[in-house]
């Protein structure tokens, strides 16, 4: 299993994570990496109002990650060809970016 | 030492020496050089060109290795805690009709021990297995669609009798196990062919409709032939009539469609 960049995942910035995908397709391995990081009890314990929803279908469809921030912005991921460790590089550094914002603004 | 050696012969064998003419007995090839040194000792030239000659050169290959896949890869034998394993999860397949797959996202050990004590009460069971040794298990057997569920973090939660409904309330109630599907009855089911199975009434309430559906048509002809016959020929006439029009009103089109 990829292990993530930075050992804690900041959720500070994050309303709602819904991650869907289908288990019976071969490409969800990734998703469902990424799945099981972000609702370990140490993302979670950074946030706990951040929802991670996971929806389970059965369509053949798309494994798709979808990411509502606190100030609206929505990250779509769609982790058929992604890896688990590009996934998180990808959230993590948005997450980073948002995160240090809202921080210094507080601070200012 | 060898300064000694040398004394000590000199000493002792030198009225044979001064008289035959031989070569001295010791002779200090090298001096203050040690056998065994922290560091790799240079070899002596001679040694050097005779290792650098005898080189081992190995035939040039015909095909590049990794081409052809190797014959004797498949003599891996199994663990024997697999084999253990597997004969468990045999037993688990054949004796519970419900076999659910959950992948739990890092719930805690008490949200487990919760988890676990509520579904015990209905008799289901939560089993943990490595992947690796479900997935091959699951593949020589009949069940292998399975097999491409048993990815990351699965729980397996079994039971003899197929009490749905309190699984779904029980895990609705802990937010990090997902319910990716189950095997119920030997049926493959995802996770909303599962949701409809726990919707559907009983058998013995599904056999007891159908039942009730058949008399209902056998207890109405009975209960109209059982009538007085004057009224079953008043119905049958007035059913001829009603056939009747039908089919006067279907000739006089088709006389117009050939006309």
């Amino acid at each position: 299993m990829a292990a993530p960049s930075k050992s804690t995942l900041l959720l500070k910035s994050v309303k709602k994570i819904v991650v869907q995908f289908c288990p019976f397709e071969s490409n969800v391995r990734s998703t469902r990496e990424f799945l099981a990081l972000v609702g370990s009890e140490k993302a979670r314990s950074t946030n706990m109002n951040c929802e991670v929803i996971p929806v389970v279908k059965h369509d053949k469809s798309e494994p798709v990650i979808d990411v509502t921030y606190v100030d609206g912005e929505r990250l779509v991921m769609k982790g058929g060809r992604l890896t688990c460790s590009e996934m998180l590089n990808a959230f993590q550094s948005r997450c980073k970016d948002k995160d240090p914002q809202t921080l210094a603004g507080v601070k200012k | 030492m060898t300064y000694f050696l040398f004394n000590m012969a000199a000493t002792l064998c030198v009225p044979l020496l001064r008289n035959q003419g031989w070569l001295p007995l010791v002779q200090s090839v090298r001096h203050g050089s040690k056998a065994v040194t922290r560091h790799r000792k240079p070899l002596h030239i001679l040694k050097q060109k005779l290792l650098a000659v005898t080189e081992y050169i190995p035939p040039a290959r015909v095909v590049p290795p990794g081409v052809y896949p190797s014959q004797n890869k498949q003599v891996q034998e199994e663990n024997g805690f697999a084999l253990l394993l597997k004969k468990d999860l045999n037993k688990v397949f054949e004796e519970c009709r419900m076999i659910a797959v959950v992948q739990r996202n890092a719930s805690s050990a008490e949200d487990m021990l919760v988890l676990k004590h509520r579904l015990f009460k209905h008799g289901i069971r939560i089993k943990f297995f490595p992947n690796q040794v479900t997935r091959s298990f699951l593949i020589n057997s009949v069940y292998s669609n399975m097999a491409p569920l048993f990815i990351g973090p699965t729980v397996l939660f079994v039971s003899k009798e197929p009490k749905v409904k309190e699984m779904l309330s029980a895990l609705r109630a802990s937010p990090q196990m997902t319910l990716l599907g189950a095997c119920i009855d030997n049926t493959l089911l995802s996770a909303q062919g599962v949701v409809s199975y726990s919707k559907l009434p009983s058998m013995t309430i599904v056999q007891g409709e159908l039942v009730s559906g058949f008399t209902m048509l056998t207890s109405r002809t009975a209960s109209m032939l059982q009538r007085h016959p004057a009224h079953l020929s008043a119905l049958l006439q007035q059913y001829i009539k009603q056939q009747s029009p039908d089919k006067d009103a279907e000739v006089v089109p088709k006389a117009e469609e050939a006309t």
